[in-house]
């Protein structure tokens, strides 16, 4: 397969990148890509598989500081001690994406760059034919407003939301420089370009330095199992009662709300998930219904960090 | 019954198929075989304008092409709805029809080929709602030309039986309620798969994952013009059909004329969305029914108004629309009764037969009136239901004969199991209790087309190394006919069951069946063995008393051995199979099914006959999360009569394979569409349960000893499906206060309902 290549190390990695420039895509479990290439929505040729290199896929703690190596399976995730006992919520998330036989293909880099979803444009190509493809695609209008400017998909990474909320920092390597920074950042408000890292990056790390004093999560799907999220809120409090509420699956990125427990009512987080939050309807989940449990799952949270 | 008959046995393909032995149609290979795949419609109502293919011929591998116009005679199931060609011709009807097939010798050569036919359409009005083809349009607008008064109404089926209209206007205790249904599909794991092959000498075979040889064979012969006797039908192993596999197909048509043509054997295999286009599933349902009682809650009259949404053709639509009427005849006594059903024409995959088939839907009205007046009245539930079941050997009014019924028992028994007397009603707020009951056809007692031949033939071949073959034209689509003839033969003939194998469906080598549809199989094909595999034992007692000079009577055929009580006899099966065959040779013995004369003399009195009918009685418990409408189905308790389990382990599956059917459409499954396309056309969106979303399930078999049935036995591969969705909407009533009207019972619609209550 002269398409497929799969270096032992980042710097071959890196290389191999720039050989390809502009036709190639990293690969890590390839259970999310794997159906862009099938659907003919992933049309670059060369593919980067980052399975061979080597400590990427890792799990550590040190001074309290949870590190993963990007290429860490879900399942491995679900599977440690260490994550069970001090960092629940974000096992609870691991848990909660796709299904026991994809998580142990499925890494937890590959899911926090999941690609954003929608109705209208993860179909074959034949079936994008029918409709006409969109903006995102080939075509030039949002089959779901019928604009031309602005695409919607959703992001929909369930570890997105509970690392977001618990105030992640991730590595980032590319040609000559490695950077940090906190995984909110990364993500854009765009439908197309759903996050700043050039191509040529490569995530190898997530730190997690922080282990809240209460934390909550939902996901919001038809079935118990193998549904992507019509609506994910994961929520931390610290020690000194600031509450991180992290939404994803309703809007182009995860929505971060910060403020603390004093100010906080339930009535301006809803205003200000509402207002920050561009859902429309590219899910088959019935649109008013997905706004309406925004409120309710908020609501819930709330009861539970004001009872307990 | 002192052999294999009654007790759980596993398939006798099962290992087969765990090991990855089995051969589906997509595992033939054949040498010089050629691919092919189909370009598909983009339009859902449309002229071919033109269709220009000098491209895709002249790209590398491609051999030939076809379009409508190659293969033009019409065809489908039923003969009174012959309405489709192999592919388009002149216009399309639906989105994702065929309008060319490119044979090619690899498949990504003939998707290549697909890819550079160019067609033009000028578009037509589209028709996507039920409602729309009820209007008077212009003729060019009309999707068949064959439809009446301008509108696209394909099928109108009415029958009334003692005004039930009267009796509803004056009707104290009246439910009126007006349902609605989304589509849904079979959902089988295998896809439509076909290869064909041109023969040496001039005949055709193809092999097809079809549920329906006989009728395939038919159609071919229609559509090639070729004699029956030059076309060999075989069924390989099925990956599930639910009656997604029992009609004629045009890729069916189009790889048996491309390999008559090109000499060479041709292949098609559908991706999952080509089946999902396919469809032939759950017609979407409008029903309003209304239902009266009197006093004591004895029913007093049915009347039902229901829109079927056919999608572009014909299919089963005619029996479809009868038997959405017809089938609410039981299981309860209803003498005023009155229906009238409407199949439309829509610009939409075509629907067709699903498990339940017609029957599901009206039965989920019913039987949630039924609640309704259980609670208006306040009437326990089950209680009003016993008072109105029909008793075993009556009739009913549309003069459908009912043998055997083991209703009461099948309510009692799901009654005891789930505690409801102690728990119905008294739930906390948010849990509940639903029951609902059902009843279906052993088999429909009249052929498809109309002939005067049995409607089942099997034979029995006895030879020199004491093997009996069953030879039966029967589709084993997982439904466990196979083990069932082998059963059979293995109970008359006192023998191991691994004495007995099968050769089937196959229209070359064996008698004709009809096929696996209307779950006929067990009763007809079951009863047909019966006698094939007696007279087989017959002959042998024949020989054996004539040599050993015993009576005929008083020889016993078991375990392996043949012997008398007083054992003075007492030989082995070899030696019996010996004697048998001396001075004559192997043979073979048959058996035939045949179905009384049933029924009324009034037009339409055919729908719905069966030689006998399968009853039963479903409870199920759900949580309902009232602030966000989510619905957990906890546990279904379900008992189905049916006759006698021949194979316990089989029956319980098919319980429990409706129960999880059921559970689907009640909860999640929906043909969803935008504007005539369909926006799930694959396994993730299109929301199949998991493992985790179904619940305990807790099965009773009840066996009432059919008169007529093989043993005992009626069906039990669709009757149990019909009371799992009705007995969940009632236990969502128990648990928050609202009826769920409209399937599927998505949290939505249950939030918006619990906020209209408030
Ligand atoms: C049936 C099914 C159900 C699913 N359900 C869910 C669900 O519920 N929730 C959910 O979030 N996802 C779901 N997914 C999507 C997917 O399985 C997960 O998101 C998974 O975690 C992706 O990880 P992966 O390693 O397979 O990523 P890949 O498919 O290999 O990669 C995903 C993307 O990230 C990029 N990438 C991966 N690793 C790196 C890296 N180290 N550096 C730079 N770029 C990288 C790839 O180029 C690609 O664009 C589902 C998928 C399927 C098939
Ligand atoms: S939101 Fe609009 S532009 Fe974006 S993927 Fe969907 S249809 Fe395309």
């Amino acid at each position: 397969m002269e398409y497929y290549h799969s270096p032992d190390s980042i710097k071959d990695a890196l290389s191999m990148a720039r050989e390809f420039d502009g036709n190639f895509i990293y690969f890590a479990g390839g259970t999310d890509v794997q159906i862009y290439r099938k659907q003919k929505l992933e049309k670059n040729e060369h593919i980067i598989d980052l399975k061979s290199i080597q400590d990427l896929n890792s799990i550590s703690m040190k001074d309290e500081v949870l590190s993963l190596g990007a290429m860490t399976p879900l399942d491995d995730i679900i599977k440690s001690k260490e994550i069970q006992n001090y960092f629940p919520l974000l096992m609870e998330a691991a848990k909660s994406v796709a299904t026991p036989v994809i998580r142990k293909t499925a890494t937890i880099g590959g899911n926090l760059l999941v690609r954003n979803r929608c109705t209208f444009y993860n179909q074959s190509q034949e079936w994008r034919n029918g409709v006409g493809s969109c903006l995102r695609d080939v075509g030039d209008i949002c089959q779901v407003t019928g604009g031309n400017n602005d695409c919607y998909s959703r992001n929909v990474s369930d570890t997105a939301a509970a690392l977001i909320a618990l105030n992640a920092e991730i590595t980032l390597i590319n040609s000559n420089e490695m950077t940090q920074k906190p995984l909110k950042d990364i993500y854009l408000p765009c439908g197309i370009k759903f996050h700043d890292l050039d191509n040529k990056n490569i995530l190898t790390q997530i730190h997690v330095p922080f282990r809240p004093k209460k934390w909550w999560y939902k996901k919001l799907r038809v079935r118990k199992t193998l549904d992507f999220t019509s609506l994910t809120i994961a929520a931390t409090v610290d020690n000194d009662d600031m509450a991180r509420i992290c939404l994803n699956g309703v809007s182009m990125a995860p929505i971060l709300i910060e403020e603390s427990l004093d100010t906080l009512t339930i009535e301006s987080l809803i205003k200000q998930a509402r207002k920050n939050c561009k859902t429309v309807d590219n899910d088959l989940m019935p649109l008013k219904y997905r706004r309406e449990m925004i409120n309710v799952f908020l609501e819930e949270w709330w009861e539970y960090e004001h009872h307990k | 019954m002192t052999g294999a008959i009654g007790k759980p046995t596993p398939y006798i393909d099962a290992v087969q198929k765990v090991t990855g032995q089995a051969m589906y149609a997509d595992d033939y290979k054949f040498p010089n075989m050629v691919y092919v795949s189909c370009l598909r419609s983009t339009e859902s109502h449309a002229k071919i304008k033109s269709l220009e293919l000098k491209k895709a011929e002249a790209s590398p591998g491609v051999i030939a092409i076809v379009t409508g116009k190659d293969i033009p005679v019409p065809f489908g199931v039923l003969s009174i709805s012959r309405d489709e060609t192999a592919m388009a011709i002149e216009k399309v009807r639906y989105q994702g029809e065929i309008v060319a097939a490119v044979a090619a010798e690899t498949i990504e050569a003939a998707e290549a080929g697909v890819k550079l036919i160019n067609v033009e359409y000028e578009p037509l009005t589209e028709f996507f709602t039920p409602q729309d083809s009820l209007k008077t349009c212009t003729p060019d607008e009309q999707i068949h030309a064959h439809t009446k008064d301008h509108k696209n109404i394909h099928k109108t089926a009415e029958l009334r039986f003692n005004e039930p209209e009267k009796e509803l206007e004056t009707a104290k205790h009246k439910q009126t309620g007006e349902f609605k249904f989304a589509g849904v599909t079979h959902g089988f794991t295998e896809p439509h798969s076909a290869v064909a092959m041109w023969n040496g000498d001039e005949t055709l075979t193809i092999i097809s994952a079809t549920q329906v040889p006989h009728y395939l064979q038919k159609n071919l012969s229609k559509v090639l013009g070729l004699p029956l006797h030059k076309i060999q039908v075989k069924k390989p192993v099925l990956g599930g059909g639910f009656g997604g596999k029992s009609d004629p197909f045009p890729h069916e048509m189009i790889v048996s004329f491309l390999s008559k043509k090109i000499k060479r054997p041709v292949k098609c295999t559908f991706s999952r969305e080509e089946v999902f286009i396919t469809h032939h599933g759950r017609h979407p349902t409008e029903i309003n029914m209304s239902l009266s009682c009197d006093a004591g809650g004895k029913i007093t009259a049915l009347d039902a108004d229901i829109i079927i949404d056919g999608g572009a053709y014909g299919s089963f639509g005619v029996v479809t629309s009868y038997y959405n009427g017809v089938l609410l005849q039981g299981p309860y006594e209803i003498n005023k009764f009155g229906f009238r059903t409407r199949r439309t024409y829509t610009n939409k995959h075509q629907c067709g037969a699903m498990r339940g088939h017609g029957a599901v839907n009206p039965r989920y009205a019913v039987e949630t009136l039924l609640d309704m007046m259980a609670h208006n009245m306040k009437m326990d539930p089950c209680d009003l239901r016993e008072k109105n079941f029909l008793s075993e050997h009556s009739s009913t009014v549309g003069e459908f004969r009912i043998t055997s019924n083991g209703i009461r028992d099948c309510i009692a028994a799901v009654r005891k199991k789930s505690d409801w007397d102690s728990r119905y009603g008294k739930l906390p707020y948010g849990h509940g209790l639903g029951v609902a009951c059902g009843f279906f056809i052993s088999g429909s007692a009249l052929p498809i087309l109309w002939n005067r031949y049995p409607q089942t033939v099997v034979h029995a071949k006895l030879d020199f190394d004491g093997r009996i073959v069953m030879f039966s034209g029967a589709s084993e689509i997982g439904q466990g006919s196979d083990t069932l003839l082998v059963q059979i033969a293995a109970e008359e003939l006192g023998i191991p069951m691994d004495f007995v194998q099968v050769e089937v469906a196959d229209t070359k080598t064996t008698p004709v069946d009809l096929g696996s549809y209307s779950s006929r199989v067990t009763f007809m094909v079951g009863n047909a063995a019966k006698t094939a595999a007696s007279n087989i034992r017959n002959e042998m007692v024949k020989a054996i008393s004539k040599e050993k000079d015993t009576t005929a009577e008083s020889l016993i055929f078991r375990n392996g051995r043949i012997f008398t009580k007083d054992k003075s006899l007492d030989i082995t099966w070899e030696e019996g199979v010996e004697m048998a065959m001396a001075g004559r040779g192997a043979f073979v013995e048959s058996g035939f099914y045949i179905s009384p004369k049933l029924g009324g003399n009034f037009k339409g009195a055919g729908a719905g006959l069966s030689p006998s009918y399968s009853f039963g009685a479903f409870i199920s418990e759900v949580e309902v999360n009232p602030k966000t409408g989510e619905t957990n189905v906890i546990k279904v308790w379900g008992a189905h009569d049916c006759g006698k389990a021949l194979n316990p382990l089989a029956v319980e599956g098919q319980i429990e394979g409706s129960i999880h059917m059921g559970l689907g459409q009640t909860m999640s499954e929906e043909m969803r569409y935008k504007n005539g396309q369909q926006l799930n056309a694959n396994f993730f969106d299109y929301r199949i349960p998991s493992s985790l979303d179904t619940p305990d399930m807790d099965v009773t078999i009840i066996e009432s000893n059919d008169p007529e049935g093989p043993y005992g036995a009626k069906e039990a591969g669709e009757g149990p499906i019909h009371p799992v969705l009705p007995s969940i909407g009632n236990a969502v009533f128990d648990a928050v206060g609202v009826r769920m009207m409209e399937l599927p019972i998505t949290p939505d619609k249950v939030l918006k309902k619990i906020k209209e209550n408030v």
